[in-house]
C-alpha cells in the first residue's frame, strides 16, 4: 500500500456502482478537505473524472432509519451498527444546486472496518430516490 | 429467450444450481416468485434496477463549483424538515 492510501480511505464496491458495473474502487475525501464538512467526494480510481457528491444522511435527514437487507450485512461481514458507515448519494443539479436531492431509496453502506461498501436497494415504497436535500 | 412452463411450487434453476427461481403463487395478474441466489448476486426488481442505475448516471459530478454553491445555500439554510 502506498501512503496515499493510508491518508486517503479506499472503498472497494465488490459489485461496482449500478450504472458503473466497472468502478469498483473509490476515493472517499472530505470537501474541501475539511474534515467537519457535510460533504464527501466519492472519486473513482478506476474510471477518470468519475466522481459523486455524499453525505451521511443522518445530517440531513435525522429521521432517516434504513433497514438493510440480511444478505447486504452479511456480505460486507457487519456485526454491529457501528461497523457500518452510511452515505446518500447527493445529485446536484448544476444550474440551480439549490435543488439537490440525495437517494435515501438505496444508501451506500461500508464496512468502517474492511471498506468494503454496497449500495443497498431498500424495500420498495419506504424512501425517495430523489429526496430534496435542503428544505424550500 | 428461453420459455418455460412452470406450475406453483415448480423452479427453475440457473447456473451451476446456484440460483433457483420458484414459482410460489399465482394470484391474478401478480406472480409470486422466490430467489434463492448466493449472497453475492444482486436480485432487483428490473424496473427498480433501471431507476437506480439512471439515478445514479444523472448524480455523476459534472460541475464541482454546483457543490461549492450548495456547500454555501446549506450553511445559509436550516437542514432537513424534520431536524431541531
Amino acid at each position: 500500500m502506498s501512503s496515499e492510501t493510508e491518508t486517503v480511505p479506499e472503498l472497494h464496491f465488490a459489485a461496482g456502482l449500478p450504472g458503473f458495473p466497472d468502478a469498483r474502487r473509490f476515493a472517499l475525501v472530505y470537501w474541501g478537505d475539511d474534515t467537519d464538512s457535510a460533504f464527501s467526494i466519492l472519486t473513482s480510481l478506476e474510471q477518470d473524472g468519475l466522481e459523486f457528491l455524499v453525505v451521511p444522511p443522518v445530517m440531513f435527514f435525522p429521521l432517516y432509519a434504513p433497514e438493510i437487507d440480511d444478505a447486504t450485512v452479511e456480505r460486507l461481514g457487519i456485526e454491529t451498527a457501528d461497523d457500518a458507515l452510511l452515505l446518500v448519494i447527493v445529485n446536484v443539479p448544476g444550474d440551480d444546486p439549490s435543488k439537490a436531492t440525495a437517494n435515501l431509496l438505496a444508501p451506500i453502506v461500508v464496512n468502517r472496518h474492511t471498506r468494503e461498501a454496497v449500495q443497498a436497494v431498500l424495500a420498495d415504497g419506504e424512501y425517495e430516490i430523489h429526496a430534496p436535500l435542503l428544505q424550500d | 429467450v428461453l420459455v418455460l412452463t412452470r406450475r406453483p411450487n415448480q423452479s427453475i434453476v440457473i447456473g451451476g444450481g446456484e440460483i433457483v427461481v420458484t414459482v410460489l403463487e399465482v394470484r391474478g395478474d401478480q406472480i409470486r416468485l422466490g430467489i434463492k441466489a448466493p449472497r453475492d448476486v444482486d436480485v432487483h426488481r428490473d424496473e427498480v434496477w433501471a431507476e437506480l442505475q439512471k439515478a445514479n448516471r444523472a448524480a455523476a459530478l459534472t460541475d464541482r463549483s454546483a457543490v461549492g454553491q450548495l456547500d454555501r445555500l446549506r450553511r445559509e439554510r436550516p437542514p432537513g424538515p424534520s431536524s431541531s
